[in-house]
């Protein structure tokens, strides 16, 4: 297993949004589907997922109940609001756009 | 933030508990899902528990840190740094108490004085419409240099004023009396306020019951009897019934009430407030029918006070300059009906458009000038208390030296630091004032006694005003007294501090601290110096020989209440009631007079060969029955008193003072001179007439206490007014006069025709009056000096104390190498004396550079009096020195083994 990279930086709210965008998920669960759609290239602290997910909350894009998991153990499911899903597509635009700047940059400039 | 960011930040804090504990319980259901996965691995149940906790890592550091999406960061460090303060204040209690009760006591007075003066002076009448835009009339003249003003005018020249226009939107008159309400035994003397119809329409307010009566209902010249209660009145008398068209007797005449004036309505009257307004117009009736003519018609009698509303724009300025010249022309109306008004080139008359409330107007008395200085003074006593406690953090920031440093060389910023000292300061500070308002409701209910009229409410808890310039004091003095320690933290050396080891550092002279201790000594001195001088002021006051005593001697006065009698009845009656008087056990004599002392009585005075008796000065005259010099001990120099021959038919007679006498007939003997006084029931004839000059009585204090030049004459009742005047006094032997009071009105009141009653009340208390403006600047100087003198000798003390304390150490040497007790007290009592002396030298140069200002407010007493100074001085220096006596002992209990030891 190659050793994952940390995040880049400002995308990890991103990632929560996007990974919520398709349903509810606990906490271990999102960071479990960041690192596998990323291919184990992406690994989220601990110590950063959970404080960015109250403050999602408390800025209203993430709501949560807690809810018994398919194995039977209470856990709290995060789910994605209207206005987390409005940030979602505006943080997307903001971030495709920021990569092909960058990736102009750094095709453009031949060593 | 934005607004729905704040919100939810906000409806964060709130549950923040809750959010604080699912971060919690994410994290742990998080390690238990990742141990399990990584058991599935193949890992043992303990090495993945372990894995997985190493991997999530610092629990405690991500709570911290998703606290900051919680609510305001801010506001929960003010929270922890209250809480700190709080715990620290709660280890030390003595320093707390300390801090607080000065804090409270400088704050408490500023409280109570701010109380008082805005009542007099500066808070609007309840319902005035734009108070700004309101002014009272006062008109000035200035005679010789001399500026006299006055706000009561006849009512004559309120017609007369109400012609200016130009400037002025409204005109109003009002004048308050005491009269008789009601009937029969439920007759009670209440306050009424006669009121033009047009001073309604001063005020937002609107009757809760009924109407205010209008223009046509107050013409002269005689208004409708129809009268406006308060609300007061309404509730007590009267059950709040339908009261409109019942009918009340208001001093002499029933009245038709039309209206319920509004809750606490109390128009502009100061003092309490009138519980009737009734036409101002009807208001002479009460004193026979020929006031009626006389109080409207004519420029003799001042009764009438004159509010005015500029239009919108103009300034009072403006509005002054119209009124002189309205004045002016009202005086030359007068002198058409009397030659004697002075030409206006000798009086300069002026009108002044002033504040609504006398006591901040032009006409001012002594009362508020001594008003304003005791503000200033309490402030010095806040300014003392707050050097005095700033004095002790300094002391409590030097104790907690080490612990400070220790904070500081583990991280803590230092501007949290000072931050959280200026918190604790704010926190006492607030205490203080929580603790100052109370002593400002409960100490100032003796001010409000001194200082108040009778009925002024003084409620402190819903006092905004007041309550408001308390916490600015508080939070003034929070930061006055914080800045030093905060300097002194901010500055702390980390390595000097903390090598300094367990003695705490070597002793110090901490030039900040000696210079407050100074401080504070010097304004004490100067307060000592300002109460002593009003206490020798009051002493001179007291020791003025008035020409009478009047501690055993009762005023009586008749109402009528319009009990219609014709000349011979009336004089008949005032003549068996004057008996009547006489033979009550326990008065020894009893004169009718024409008013009591200090209510000045002029007349229309002229002397053959002066062009102008009036420019000599002011004389006042006093009809009198034979009893008169007896009842008040007057003594009769030369010649003789009046006695009953002195009757209608007889010779006019007059006795005069002895400084009248020579003020009219300078080297010549006053008596067989001939006064013409145009006065009584027929004035023309009268002053057609001679009146002999067969008396001449000592000096007797009947204008004012100061400079009043004694001019006095006495007339006989009997042979100028039989039929009118409606006082007398009375000598009682009893040596309680207050225990009489009521045995004499009520025999009395049994005496007297219809629905009339008389009202009592001892002499002395019109005395005791005149007193007490010069008494006040004494109680109140007395009572703030002793506060600050109070304060000071505990900060000195506590000064003192602390650097014994630092010095122990070094006392210890001292007396290890042979110094001997007495040495070590005498070095400690030196420290404080020559900080007192100090203190005395610097307070002593500043009371005589403020001597100029005080000095009008003194009795003939220099505000340089060295004597004084003296006192004073030497008292504080004892002070310093009694400040100085348990630091002393303490000292002489150096012990040089301790000392020794810690080296």
């Amino acid at each position: 297993m190659d050793t994952p990279s940390p995040l880049l930086a400002g995308t990890l709210d991103l990632l929560i949004l996007k990974t919520l965008s398709v349903g509810a998920l606990h906490g271990y669960a999102i960071a479990q589907n960041i690192q596998r759609l990323s291919n184990d290239a992406l690994r989220v602290e601990e110590g950063s997922l959970y404080p960015a997910l109250q403050r999602m909350q408390v800025k209203g894009w993430l709501a949560s109940e807690t809810k018994r998991s398919p194995t039977g153990r209470q856990a709290r499911y995060y789910r994605i609001t209207a206005a987390g899903r409005k940030q979602l597509v505006a943080e997307e635009k903001a971030f495709r756009a920021s990569v092909s700047a960058t990736t102009l940059v750094l095709e453009g400039i031949k060593p | 933030m934005t607004p729905r960011e704040i919100l939810g930040r906000f409806a964060a804090w709130l549950r923040r508990d809750e959010l604080d504990r699912q971060l919690a319980e994410d994290m742990r259901a998080h390690v238990e899902l990742l141990a399990r996965d990584l058991a599935h691995d193949g890992l043992s149940r303990d090495e993945a528990h372990a894995a997985a906790r190493r991997q999530v890592g610092n629990v405690t550091r991500a709570r911290e840190e998703s606290r900051d999406a919680w609510g305001f960061p801010a506001i929960d460090v003010v929270l922890s740094d209250v809480r700190y303060a709080l715990r620290g204040l709660r280890r030390t209690p003595g320093f707390a108490a300390t801090v607080i009760v000065t804090l409270a006591l400088g704050i408490g007075a500023n409280a109570a004085m701010f109380g008082v003066i805005d009542r007099l002076m500066f808070r609007p009448f309840p319902y005035l419409r734009d108070p700004s835009a309101v002014n009272r009339v006062y008109l000035q003249t200035t005679y010789r240099g001399r500026a006299s003003t006055a706000a009561t005018f006849p009512y004559r020249r309120f017609l007369d004023l109400s012609r200016v226009s130009s400037t002025v939107a409204a005109v109003a008159a009002e004048s308050e009396w005491r009269f008789g309400v009601g009937q029969g035994d439920a007759t009670r003397i209440r306050k009424v306020a006669g009121v033009s119809a047009s001073y309604f329409g001063f005020f937002d307010a609107t009757p809760v019951l009924g109407r205010f009566f209008v223009a046509t209902e107050d013409t002269p010249p005689v208004g409708a009897t129809v009268a406006v209660i308060s609300h007061e009145l309404w509730s007590t008398d009267f059950g709040r019934s339908d009261v409109i068209g019942r009918s009340l007797k208001v001093g002499t005449m029933q009245y038709t009430i039309v209206g319920v004036a509004p809750p606490s309505f109390r128009g502009t009257a100061e003092g309490g407030p009138p519980d009737v307004f009734v036409p101002i117009t009807t208001i002479p009736n009460n004193f026979g029918a020929w006031a009626q003519s006389s109080y409207l018609a004519d420029y003799r009698w001042d009764w009438t006070e004159v509010l005015v509303r500029r239009k919108p724009g103009v300034s009072a300025t403006a509005v002054g300059r119209e009124l002189t010249t309205a004045y002016v022309q009202s005086r030359a109306a007068a002198r058409a009906l009397n030659p004697r008004v002075l030409p206006d080139s000798l009086v300069h008359p002026l009108g002044i458009a002033g504040s609504v409330k006398s006591a901040a107007g032009p006409d001012a008395g002594l009362e508020s000038r001594v008003l304003l200085w005791v503000a200033g003074v309490a402030l010095l006593v806040l300014a003392i208390a707050c050097a005095n406690v700033a004095n002790l953090m300094l002391v409590r920031v030097l104790r907690r030296r080490r612990e400070i440093t220790v904070r500081l060389a583990l991280g803590v910023s230092r501007r949290r630091l000072a931050a959280q000292l200026v918190t604790e300061a704010l926190l006492l500070a607030l205490l203080g004032c929580a603790a100052g308002v109370v002593v400002a409701q409960w100490g100032g209910v003796a001010i409000r006694r001194l200082l108040l009229p009778e009925g002024s409410d003084f409620n402190l808890a819903t006092d905004w005003r007041t309550l408001g310039v308390a916490l600015a004091c508080a939070v003034t003095a929070a930061v006055a007294t914080a800045i030093g320690p905060a300097i002194l933290a901010l500055r702390t050396d980390l390595a000097a501090a903390l090598k300094a080891g367990v003695r705490e550092g070597t002793f110090q002279r901490s030039p900040t601290r000696t210079v407050l201790v100074v401080a504070q000594g010097a304004l004490t001195v100067v307060l000592l110096v300002g109460a002593g001088l009003f206490v020798r002021s009051v002493m001179s006051v007291e020791a003025v020989p008035l020409g009478y005593d009047a501690r055993p001697v009762l005023e009586v006065v008749l109402d009528f209440r319009g009990f219609t009698m014709d000349s011979v009845e009336s004089a008949a009656v005032r003549r068996r009631l004057l008996a009547a008087a006489r033979s009550l056990p326990g008065v020894s004599d009893a004169s009718r007079i024409n008013s009591h002392p200090f209510s000045t009585n002029t007349a229309d005075l002229h002397v053959d060969g002066i062009d102008s008796v009036e420019a000599l000065g002011r004389f006042n005259f006093q009809m009198i029955s034979p009893g008169y010099f007896s009842v008040m001990q007057t003594r009769i120099l030369r010649g003789r008193a009046i006695t009953d021959a002195d009757r209608d038919g007889a010779a006019l007679v007059a006795v005069v003072s002895e400084a009248m006498g020579r003020a009219l007939w300078p080297g010549r003997d006053p008596i067989g001179q001939c006064l013409h006084v145009g006065l009584g029931d027929h004035p023309g004839a009268t002053s057609r007439r001679c009146t002999m000059v067969v008396g001449v009585a000592e000096n007797s204090a009947q204008q004012n206490l100061a400079d009043d030049p004694r001019f006095m004459y006495y007339l006989s009742v009997e042979q100028f007014a039989p039929a009118m005047l409606s006082s007398m006094l009375l000598r009682v032997a009893a040596p309680d006069v207050t225990s009489q009071v009521e045995t004499v009105r009520r025999a009395l009141t049994r005496e007297m025709p219809g629905d009339g009653f008389v009202v009592v009340r001892p002499l002395q208390e019109v005395v005791d009056d005149h007193m007490r403006s010069w008494r006040l600047g004494a109680t109140l100087f007395v009572a703030f000096g002793g506060l600050a003198l109070l304060v000071a000798l505990v900060g000195q003390y506590g000064a003192i104390s602390y650097q014994v304390t630092q010095r122990m150490h070094e006392l210890g040497v001292r007396a290890a190498l042979g110094a001997r007790a007495s040495d070590v007290v005498g070095l400690v009592a030196w420290q404080s004396v020559r900080v007192g002396a100090v203190a005395v030298g610097i307070g002593l140069a500043l009371a005589s550079s403020a001597a100029r200002w005080v000095q009008p407010l003194l009795f003939h007493q220099s505000a340089t009096d060295p004597l004084t100074y003296a006192i004073v001085a030497a008292g504080m220096l004892l002070a310093a020195l009694a400040a100085s006596a348990l630091p002393a002992a303490r000292a002489m209990r150096a012990d040089p083994c301790t000392a020794l030891r810690a080296e």
